[in-house]
C-alpha cells in the first residue's frame, strides 16, 4: 500500500525538468525589474541627464584649441582639481574637448553609477532577505543562487542600458563615437564590479543596512585610493575600480584593456561571492548572532536614548568613515605645493588672487566634499524616524505616555548631535593631516571651524527631508534631492554654467568657504534660523497627520 | 455618556483616500468587562484600535476613551492604556527584555516581580535579539510589556494568533486576572473558543460597520439549535414547520436545525412520534460569526444557512 502511493510521486519528481542551483532566475529576474521598473528608469535618466547636459556645456565652454589647452594650463598639476576629477588624461598631451568632458566629469559619472549598482543589489539581496516575503518566493522551486544571478543580470541590464545611452548622448552632442564608446564601456564595467563587490558583502553581512555601509565603504576607499593615486602618481590608482575605471584614457589615446580588466574582476568577485553564499544560511550573515541582555541597563529609558541605541551604528560609521576620508585630504595637502612647482602657469594664477594659495583652494575643496558626506549623514539620521514609522515599530511607542513631538524629537537631537560631532571630528581629521604633511600648526584650527560652518547648511537639507516626511510621510525619499543638488552645484556649477539663482538654492552655496574665503557670519545665521523653522513646521505637521503603519 | 463605560464610539467614519475604512461603527465597551471585538479580515478592527489610541484620527463621529478624547488627550490616556498591536514588530538588535523594560518605563515604570513572574509564566528568553524571535515570541515580548506596568484599559489586537495552545490557555488565565483587578479588556480576535471563554459581551463587525453588539446569551438566543433525534415512527410534516432547516431523515433517525424561538414547539411535535434519544447543541458561536462574517452578513438574523 505504502509502495503503490510512494512511487507514483516519486516517479513525477524524475520527470520533473532538472534543476540546479539557478533554477528560477528568470522569474526572479522579472520580478525584480517590475518592482525596480520607476526606481531604475530615474537612476539611469540621471546619469544619462548628467552626461548629455555636461557634454553640452563643455563643447559651448571650450570649443576652440585655445581655450582647451587654457583650461589644461589651469588644471594640470593642480592638486585641487585632480582630487575632484583625475589625473587629467590627455591634457597635456593632446588637449580635446574630449579630454577636457573627461576630467571634469567621469570621475562623478563613475560614482553615480557605482552608488547605483551598489543600493540596487543590497536592495534585492541582503535587505530583501530580511522580509518575510523572502521566504515565501524561497519556497518556490528556485535554487540556491537563483536570486543572485538575477540580480547581477539585473544589474548587466541596467549598467548596459544607462551605457548604452550615455554613449548615444555623448555622440549626439557632437564628440567622437571612439571616446564616447571607451567612456560607456568603462562606466558599464565599473559599475558591474561595485554591484559585484556589493554581493560579497551581502553575503558577509547580516542585515542590509550593514551591507550597504560595506558597499558605500568600499565606493569611499576607492575614491580616496585613485585620489592619491593621481595625486602622488603612484600604483594606488589602480587598486581602486574607479581609478581602472577612469584607466580607459577615454578620448586621449583609449586603452581597451582596462575596461576588460574591470569586467574580469567583477567576474572574479562575483564567483567568491557565489562560494560565500553556498555556506551560509538563507537569511543569516557570516558573523554568527550573539545573545542580547536579558534586561535594558539603566540609561535606556526613553525615546532619546532608543534613538541614541538605534542610530549608534549608522553613527559610528559615518564618523569613522568621514574621519578616515578627513585624513588622508589633510594628508594630500603639502601634495598640492609640489605639483603646483611643475606648472608656472598656475603657480603665477594664485599668486595674483591675493589671500589665497594652493593648499588653501585645496583644503576648501576637500571640506566641501566632507561637507556632502556630512549632510548624508544628517538627512539618513532624520530619515530613520520614516524607517521607524513604515516598519510599524513606533505604534508600540506612541501607544505610550510619549508625544509625539518627544518622540520625532529624540532622533532630530541626536542626528544634530551626531552632525557637529562628526564635523568636529572631520574637521581636525583634515586640519590634522595637513598640519603634519605641511607644518603650519594653525591649520588645526582653521579646518576645525571650515567643516562645522557647514553644519547650519546640513541641518537646512536634514530639515528640508524632516519637513516632506512629516507632512507627507510617501515624499520623505524626496530628501536626498536637496542633497543631490547641493552636490551638483558644488561639484560642477562652473562645468554646467548655472545661472547664479539656481546655484544659491544649494544651502552648501551660502557658506563661506574656508580657508579660501574669508569668514562671514550672515548665511550661517540664516540658515541656523532656517534650519529651527523647518524643525518647528515639521514638528507641527507630524502632530496633525495620521500615522503609517506596517 | 455613560461614567461606567470605558469606550463609547458612535458613528466613527474613517477613509483613506476614496477607501472607506469605517463606516459609521458603534461600539460600548463596560468599564470591568471583557468586550469581544469581532470581524472578517479588512473589516476595520485594527483601523478601530488605532484611532482609539490615538494614532490615526477620525474623520467623523462621536469618540470617547476613559472619559477623554483619544487624540487630543493622547499622551494622558496613554499613561492608563496598555496595547498590544496585531503585527509585533520590534526593534532588530534590542532584546526583548530590553523592549520591555522600555516599553515599561516609558508607561511609567515596570514591576520588576511582576516583570519576572510574567516572563517565567509565557516562557519567553528575554535575552534573545528580536530579530531572532518567532511570530508568538514577539508576541510575548508585547505581552508582557503590556501586562508588567499598571492599566485600566487593555487594547488587545488578535494578541495570540502566534501563541501554542499552553500559552493561550495562559493568556487566557492573565485575561482574567486583570480583569479581576478591576481593568477593561478589548480582545479583537479570530479564536472564538478564547472569546467564548473570556468575553462577556462582542461586537461583530462587517465592512466598517457593527452588525451585531450584545452577550453572547443574547447573540446566542437569534440563532438556531441543531437536533439530533431517534423516534418510534419515521418523522413526517416537519420539513415545511415555520423555523426548521435542513430537515433530514433516515427511517427513525432525523436531524434539523431549529430557531430559538421554535424550539420549544417543534419539540412537542416530535414527541408525538416517541422519543427514543434525542441530542441537541447549542448554537455555536461560529455559526453565529459564520453568518455575520458571510456575504449577507448584517441581514435578518435566520433567512440563510452559511456554507
Amino acid at each position: 500500500m505504502a509502495t503503490a502511493t510512494v512511487a507514483p510521486v516519486l516517479g513525477a519528481l524524475e520527470n520533473q525538468p532538472r534543476s540546479g542551483p539557478v533554477t528560477g532566475w528568470p522569474s526572479i529576474l522579472r520580478l525584480q525589474l517590475r518592482l525596480d521598473r520607476i526606481k531604475s528608469l530615474v537612476w539611469i535618466a540621471s546619469v544619462v541627464a548628467l552626461v548629455v547636459v555636461s557634454a553640452i556645456s563643455v563643447s559651448e565652454l571650450y570649443p576652440d584649441e585655445a581655450s582647451v589647452q587654457g583650461y589644461a594650463r589651469l588644471v594640470s598639476d593642480n592638486a585641487a582639481v585632480v582630487v575632484q576629477a583625475g589625473p587629467g588624461y590627455g591634457l597635456q598631451t593632446d588637449p580635446s574637448t574630449g579630454a577636457v568632458l573627461m576630467n571634469e566629469l567621469s570621475l562623478w559619472t563613475i560614482v553615480l553609477v557605482g552608488l547605483m549598482s551598489i543600493l540596487l543589489v543590497t536592495r534585492h539581496t541582503r535587505s530583501e532577505e530580511e522580509t518575510e516575503r523572502a521566504e515565501l518566493l524561497r519556497s518556490t522551486p528556485v535554487g540556491r543562487h537563483a536570486a543572485g544571478l538575477a540580480t547581477m543580470v539585473n544589474a548587466l541590464l541596467v549598467n548596459v542600458v544607462a551605457a548604452g545611452a550615455v554613449i548615444l548622448g555623448t555622440i549626439a552632442s557632437g564628440f567622437g563615437a571612439v571616446g564616447s564608446i571607451a567612456f560607456g564601456l568603462a562606466l558599464c564595467t565599473s559599475g558591474l564590479l561595485f554591484a559585484a563587490i556589493s554581493l560579497v558583502a551581502a553575503q558577509v553581512a547580516a542585515t542590509g543596512r550593514a551591507a550597504t555601509g560595506i558597499g558605500l565603504a568600499v565606493l569611499a576607499v576607492s575614491f580616496l585610493l585613485r585620489a592619491i593615486g593621481d595625486v602622488t602618481g603612484s600604483f594606488l590608482t589602480w587598486l581602486s575600480p574607479i581609478g581602472i575605471g577612469q584607466g580607459v584614457r577615454a578620448f586621449a589615446d583609449e586603452r581597451w584593456w582596462t575596461p576588460v580588466l574591470s569586467l574580469g574582476l567583477a567576474a572574479g568577485v562575483t564567483w567568491l561571492a557565489a562560494v560565500l553564499a553556498a555556506r551560509r544560511d538563507f537569511g543569516a550573515g557570516m558573523i554568527p548572532e550573539r545573545a542580547g541582555r536579558p534586561a535594558a541597563t539603566r540609561w535606556m529609558q526613553g525615546p532619546f536614548a532608543l534613538a541614541l541605541r538605534l542610530q549608534r551604528g549608522a553613527l559610528l560609521g559615518w564618523f569613522c568613515g568621514i574621519v578616515f576620508f578627513a585624513a588622508f585630504y589633510g594628508a594630500l595637502a603639502s601634495e598640492a605645493e609640489e605639483m603646483l612647482a611643475d606648472n608656472p602657469d598656475l603657480e603665477q594664477f594664485f599668486a595674483l588672487s591675493a589671500g589665497s594659495s594652493i593648499t588653501d583652494a585645496f583644503l576648501a575643496s576637500a571640506v566641501l566634499i566632507l561637507a556632502l558626506l556630512l549632510a548624508g549623514y544628517g538627512i539618513s539620521g532624520v530619515l530613520r524616524l520614516s524607517g521607524e514609522e513604515n516598519n510599524g515599530r513606533v505604534e508600540a511607542l506612541l501607544a505610550t505616555p510619549t508625544t509625539r513631538t518627544r518622540w520625532a524629537s529624540s532622533h532630530l537631537l541626536v542626528t544634530a548631535i551626531g552632525c557637529v560631532g562628526v564635523a568636529a571630528a572631520g574637521g581636525l581629521a583634515v586640519g590634522i593631516g595637513a598640519a603634519v604633511t605641511t607644518g603650519d600648526s594653525s591649520l588645526v584650527a582653521e579646518m576645525l571651524w571650515a567643516l562645522l560652518a557647514y553644519v547650519p547648511a546640513v541641518g537646512v537639507l536634514a530639515g528640508v527631508a524632516f519637513v516632506l516626511w512629516a507632512w507627507v510621510p510617501r515624499l520623505a525619499i524626496l530628501g536626498w534631492v536637496g542633497l543631490v543638488w547641493s552636490a551638483v552645484v558644488g561639484l560642477l556649477a562652473q562645468l554646467l554654467d548655472l545661472p547664479d539663482w539656481v546655484v544659491s538654492l544649494s544651502p552648501l552655496d551660502h557658506v563661506p568657504s574656508l580657508p579660501a574665503e574669508g569668514f562671514e557670519a550672515t548665511g550661517l545665521v540664516t540658515m541656523a534660523a532656517a534650519t529651527v523653522l523647518l524643525v518647528a513646521a515639521g514638528l507641527v505637521g507630524f502632530t496633525r497627520r495620521d500615522l503609517g503603519s506596517s | 455618556m455613560s461614567t461606567s463605560s470605558a469606550i463609547t464610539v458612535a458613528g466613527l467614519h474613517k477613509s483613506f483616500g476614496s477607501t472607506v475604512a469605517l463606516d459609521g461603527l458603534d461600539l460600548e465597551v463596560r468599564a470591568g468587562e471583557v468586550h469581544g471585538f469581532l470581524g472578517p479580515n479588512g473589516s476595520g478592527k485594527s483601523v478601530t484600535i488605532r484611532i482609539l489610541l490615538g494614532l490615526l484620527r477620525a474623520d467623523s463621529g462621536q469618540l470617547e476613551v476613559l472619559g477623554g478624547d483619544p487624540w487630543s488627550d493622547a499622551v494622558e490616556l496613554h499613561r492608563r492604556i496598555a496595547y498590544v498591536p496585531g503585527e509585533v514588530n520590534l526593534w532588530r538588535n534590542l532584546s526583548g527584555g530590553e523592549v520591555i523594560d522600555l516599553l515599561g518605563r516609558m508607561r511609567g515604570g515596570v514591576d520588576p516581580v511582576r516583570r519576572a513572574e510574567l516572563i517565567e509564566r509565557l516562557d519567553l528568553d528575554p535575552s534573545k535579539k528580536s530579530r531572532t524571535y518567532s511570530k508568538g515570541n514577539r508576541q510575548k515580548v508585547a505581552l508582557v510589556a503590556a501586562l508588567a506596568s499598571p492599566s485600566d484599559l487593555l487594547l488587545l489586537d488578535e494578541p495570540t494568533a502566534g501563541l501554542d495552545p499552553l500559552m493561550e490557555a495562559e493568556f487566557q488565565d492573565l485575561v482574567t486576572e486583570a480583569v479581576g483587578e478591576g481593568r477593561t479588556v478589548l480582545l479583537s480576535s479570530h479564536i472564538l473558543a478564547e472569546v467564548e471563554k473570556l468575553c462577556d459581551r462582542v461586537t461583530i463587525i462587517r465592512k466598517g460597520r457593527t452588525v451585531e453588539s450584545g452577550s453572547l446569551g443574547e447573540l446566542r438566543h437569534m440563532t438556531r439549535t441543531s437536533v439530533r433525534v431517534e423516534t418510534e415512527r419515521p418523522v413526517h410534516g416537519l420539513q415545511d414547520a415555520p423555523g426548521v432547516y435542513d430537515f433530514a431523515s433516515r427511517a427513525t433517525e432525523s436531524s434539523f436545525e431549529v430557531d430559538g424561538e421554535q424550539l420549544g414547539e417543534v419539540l412537542g411535535r416530535i414527541a408525538e412520534f416517541g422519543i427514543v434519544a434525542l441530542t441537541s447543541q447549542p448554537p455555536t458561536l461560529e455559526s453565529l460569526f459564520l453568518r455575520h462574517y458571510g456575504a449577507d452578513g448584517g441581514g435578518p438574523p435566520v433567512q440563510e444557512r452559511p456554507a
